[in-house]
C-alpha cells in the first residue's frame, strides 16, 4: 500500500507538469511570433529548475557530468545517503573533544544534546530508558532536519517527501515502542500495554483492538504528517514557479510569493523535525509507562 | 478527470477550514491559559504543540487524499 501511495502521488505531479508544458507549447505555436524551439528550450530550463523541488527522476546525477555508477541508486535513496554523510561530516567537523569547557560550536552541540536528554527523553520517556535513547533522538532530529533542509538547496531534493522514507522512520519509532517496553517492563511489557491487568475480561474484547489500532495509528500519523508537510510545501513552490511557464513575465508576483514561501518552508523544516522527535518520545513514553 | 480535480481542490479547501478552526481554538485557549498563569507557559506550549500537531495530521490526511485525486 505504501509503495502505491508513493507512485500515485508522483504520477499526479508528473501529470501536473505535463499539463503545464503542453498548455504552454500550444500557446507558443498559436502566437507564432517567436520561434517555438527557443521558447521551449527556455521553458525546459525553467521547468528543470522548478523540478528540483519535486524529485521526479528515477536516479540522481550531477548536473553536467553523467556518472554511470550513480544510476544504481534511486533518487530519494541518494538523498538519504547524502544527508547522512553531510550530517556525519558536519558533526565531526564541529566536535572538538579536547577542550574541557567546550567553546563555540561544540558548546552549542552540548547544549543541544542536553536539551534532548533532559527536556525530551528525560521528561517523556523516563530516566533509565531515556538516557539509553538519547543518542537515537539526537540523531533523529538532526537527520530529519538535514533531509528537510536539503530540499531547499539547488540540485538536491528532500528525501522526506517520499512516503517510504518517512514510513521507515515511523517504523523505527514503532519498533522502539515495543523494544523499550520489553526493556523496561520485561517480556510481557507490550502485552500489559495492550491489555492492562485488572480490567474485567468483557471490557478487554473492546479495549485490546482499540489499543492495537491506536498504537499502529500513531506510527501511521507520524509517517503521513512529515511526508505531507514537506510534500505540500514543495508542491506549492513548484506550482508558483510553474506559473512562469504559463504566464511568462506576468508571473513576477508569483516568484516573489515563492521566495516568501521558501522562508516559510525553512521554518517548517525545523518545526516538523522537532515535532517528529517530540511525538516519537511521547508515544514511546506512553507505551512504556502504560499504567499512567 | 477535470471534475475530479475540481472536487479534490474543493475537498482540500474544506479540510483546511476544519483544521484552521481546530488549531485556532487550541492556540486561543493556550494564549488565555498563558496569560492567566505565565509560569505554566512551557507546559502549556508543549501540550498545545502536541494537540496542534495531531489536528494538523488529520488535515494532512485529507490533503494527501486530495493529492491522490490529482
Amino acid at each position: 500500500m505504501t509503495a502505491q501511495f508513493g507512485r500515485f502521488s508522483w504520477g499526479g505531479t508528473g501529470g501536473l507538469l505535463s499539463c503545464t508544458v503542453s498548455l504552454d507549447v500550444t500557446s507558443a505555436v498559436a502566437a507564432a511570433e517567436t520561434s517555438v524551439e527557443t521558447r521551449t528550450a527556455v521553458h525546459d530550463y525553467i521547468v528543470r529548475h522548478a523540478m528540483y523541488h519535486m524529485a521526479e527522476s528515477d536516479s540522481w546525477n550531477l548536473p553536467y557530468v553523467h556518472l554511470r555508477f550513480l544510476d544504481i541508486f534511486r533518487y530519494d535513496a541518494t538523498m538519504v545517503i547524502v544527508s547522512a554523510l553531510l550530517l556525519v561530516a558536519a558533526v565531526s567537523l564541529i566536535w572538538r573533544r579536547r577542550r574541557d569547557p567546550p567553546r563555540g560550536m561544540t558548546a552549542l552541540l552540548e547544549f543541544y544534546v542536553l536539551f534532548i536528554r533532559d527536556k525530551i527523553c528525560g521528561a517523556f520517556i523516563g530516566d533509565r530508558l531515556g538516557r539509553r535513547l538519547t543518542p537515537y533522538f539526537c540523531t533523529l532530529f538532526l537527520f530529519i532536519l538535514t533531509m528537510n533542509l536539503l530540499g531547499l538547496v539547488p540540485l538536491f531534493s528532500a528525501a522526506t517527501n517520499n512516503i517510504n522514507v518517512t514510513g521507515a522512520l515511523a517504523l523505527l519509532t514503532l519498533g522502539l515502542m515495543l523494544v523499550g517496553s520489553v526493556f523496561e517492563n520485561g517480556l510481557r511489557g507490550p502485552l500489559k500495554a495492550m491489555a492492562p491487568p485488572g480490567v474485567p475480561w468483557p471490557l478487554l474484547i473492546i479495549l485490546v483492538p482499540v489499543e492495537f489500532i491506536s498504537t499502529l495509528g500513531k506510527a501511521f500519523a507520524l509517517m503521513i504528517r512529515l511526508f505531507a508537510n514537506i510534500l505540500a510545501g514543495h508542491v506549492i513552490i513548484f506550482c508558483l514557479l510553474g506559473l512562469v511557464v504559463i504566464l511568462g513575465y506576468a508571473a513576477l508576483p508569483a516568484i516573489l510569493l515563492a521566495i516568501v514561501l521558501f522562508f516559510f518552508e525553512l521554518f517548517v523544516c525545523f518545526f516538523q523535525a522537532y515535532i517528529f522527535t517530540l511525538l516519537s518520545a511521547i508515544f514511546i513514553g506512553q507505551f512504556v509507562h502504560a499504567e499512567h | 478527470m477535470t471534475a475530479g480535480l475540481a472536487l479534490a481542490s474543493i475537498g482540500a479547501g474544506l479540510a483546511t477550514v476544519g483544521v484552521g478552526l481546530g488549531i485556532g481554538r487550541v492556540s486561543a485557549s493556550a494564549v488565555e491559559g498563558i496569560a492567566r498563569q505565565p509560569e505554566a507557559a512551557p507546559k502549556i506550549q508543549i501540550t498545545m504543540l502536541i494537540a496542534a500537531a495531531l489536528i494538523e495530521g488529520f488535515g494532512l490526511f485529507a490533503a494527501v487524499i486530495c493529492f491522490l485525486q490529482i
